[in-house]
């Protein structure tokens, strides 16, 4: 179900969309300048810092953009007050993550103390405001499902993340490890993971006429998913290892089924024309497939399987989907814009809005980046190397994006001289 | 008998086989192959059109269906009518990059607009159509 007319101006999505690479690239000076390496030391503050760049800066901003975009025009459900909440959201989201990423950079325990805050108000404004648009949904769909899922994911682990950084702050006695367990498996495997899987039941056999993904998956999946992260994490907090060993398992079994299916799906596309943005997210649903393998390996060999699993689930499932939906959402969203409300001559078509061989280029220094880091894992010196893609490929989102935006002014002043 | 719904989605999957098939062409530069997979696509998409246009959505709307959804309906055939055309003229010109980059806008107005009609507004013809579906189907049929 896709209401177009009931889209939100251009600016909603974009400015998170525009903000974001930004994030990659003061990741990657982090990287270079702390010379740390997530292989030694996962939680170090510099890490730390790096990582929630990339998971809040990056990932967290554009999902967060992307659910205003969905909500209204493929659940038929506009946000309430949806110009004040891209304020309310964006903004907090911008100047909590920096905040925390100094916070943890430098050890100021005010930077940390502002960022929780921030970063809580901005998110319970996105959570309530996407709860009630939901709620006012008409219509029930397995999409609507999984997005439910993944924001109630998403306030768990907001609520764990401000206690957590409260509690770093302040030096209060918590059970770090434990609670940070938590909060990394519902916000990866709950907020992120579920929406993607949500919208990839739209837009994998809409970009590439795939047949649909089987009713029993769309019906069942998102439920089962969620359930197991409850139960995983209700066996950390009573230290219960059956119910782990059976909560991973259930877990682990259901996500390398949905990259199955969706890789098979893709296969079966009869769209056979080349494109990127279908390369990129097949080379997601190959790393989303590598980091389970690397997480059922670390049941038996924790180090480094278990950094490794992340770091593919990041780095190669989440990171390559999202650049491949960028790359296909964002010249959409420019035609649509343009060309709304009837016919319009002089608009450009959608290769003409980002060029494709930039898709195409960002696509090998993607991979040529997902490599550089996984060979951090043997190599320390690779770090650099991972570091200097992914501040290129921050660079290069930017301008792919920047070149997009700047098409639809140019074109919307041409049309507006031309009326 | 089939429902409304089934019959005219079913013609929706035989547009996009048409489609895929001038894209891949077109891209490949093989114009020959690419043209008649194109006039395939164009005819079927047509009379899609024209079922919707001059049978079901009038008949809808005599019943009492929805008139804002069916407007917009009819607004997206026109952008796509449009999309069609200057496809055809980069087909004549054999220009690969512009066909892609039409084709690839075409193809997600298309779909966004084929889920539309299949997830609501064909389910609302089905129900406000029940009493004369048969012989709509059969005036469908001859469209």
């Amino acid at each position: 179900m896709l209401s177009t007319e009931q889209a939100p101006p251009i600016s909603v999505p974009l400015r998170f969309f525009a903000a974001a690479p930004l994030f990659l690239v003061l990741a990657a000076l982090i990287l270079l300048s702390s010379d740390t390496n997530p292989f030694t030391d996962s939680h170090s503050p510099a890490m730390l810092a790096v990582t929630h760049c990339i998971t809040l800066g990056f990932i967290g901003m554009v999902m967060t953009g992307a659910i205003q975009q969905i909500l209204p025009v493929v659940i038929g459900s506009p946000m309430p007050a949806s110009r004040h909440v891209v304020w309310l959201t964006h903004l907090p989201l911008i100047t909590g993550t920096l905040s925390l990423s100094f916070g943890f950079l430098l050890g100021k325990s005010e930077l940390l103390n502002f960022a929780w805050m921030l970063l809580g108000f901005g998110f319970l404004i996105f959570i309530a405001s996407s709860l009630i648009s939901l709620y006012r949904a008409p219509a029930q769909n397995p999409t609507k499902t999984a997005i439910f899922f993944s924001i109630v994911a998403l306030t768990a682990t907001v609520s764990l993340g401000a206690l957590l950084a409260r509690g770093y702050a302040t030096g209060m006695q918590l059970d770090y490890p434990q609670l940070a367990a938590i909060h990394i498996s519902l916000g990866l495997g709950g907020w992120v993971l579920l929406l993607i899987i949500g919208v990839s039941y739209q837009v994998v056999p809409m970009f590439q006429l795939t047949p649909n993904y089987p009713k029993w998956l769309t019906t069942g999946l998102s439920p089962a998913l969620f359930t197991a992260l409850i139960l995983l994490a209700a066996s950390r907090l009573f230290d219960a290892t059956m119910l782990s060993v059976i909560a991973k398992l259930l877990f682990v079994s259901l996500t390398a089924c949905f990259a199955l299916i969706t890789l098979r799906l893709q296969n079966q596309r009869r769209r056979r024309v080349a494109d990127a943005t279908l390369s990129f997210f097949r080379l997601g649903m190959i790393s989303l497939l590598l980091a389970i393998l690397c997480e059922l390996i670390a049941a038996f060999r924790p180090e480094p399987f278990k950094t490794l699993s992340v770091v593919i689930f990041i780095m190669g499932f989440v990171l390559s989907v999202i650049h491949g939906m960028l790359y296909k959402i964002v010249p959409f969203l420019v035609w649509f814009h343009l060309f709304r409300g009837g016919i319009k001559k002089g608009v450009p078509n959608m290769k003409e809005i980002i060029p494709e061989i930039w898709m195409w280029r960002h696509l090998w220094l993607h991979i040529a980046t997902l490599l550089a880091t996984l060979l951090t894992c043997i190599w320390n010196a690779a770090i650099h190397l991972a570091a200097f893609g992914l501040a290129l490929e921050g660079l290069l989102l930017c301008f792919s994006l920047y070149t997009g935006i700047a098409v639809y002014r140019r074109t919307l002043n041409a049309l507006h001289e031309h009326a | 008998m089939s429902s409304l719904a089934e019959y005219m989605s079913t013609d929706h999957k035989a547009c996009d086989a048409a489609f895929a098939l001038a894209e891949e062409a077109a891209l490949d530069n093989h114009w020959e192959q690419a043209q008649t997979a194109f006039n395939a696509f164009s005819d079927n998409t047509g009379r899609h059109f024209r079922m919707e246009e001059e049978a079901l959505f009038p008949a809808m709307l005599n019943a009492g269906g929805p008139a804002g959804p069916v407007q917009m309906m009819l607004m997206e055939h026109a952008q796509m009518n449009d999309l069609i055309e200057q496809m055809a003229v980069a087909l004549a010109n054999k220009n690969a990059k512009t066909y892609g980059g039409l084709s690839e806008t075409l193809l997600i107005v298309m779909q966004q607009h084929n889920l539309k009609e299949e997830q609501i507004l064909y389910p609302i013809a089905d129900r406000v159509l029940a009493a004369e579906r048969e012989s709509l189907l059969t005036r469908l049929k001859a469209i």
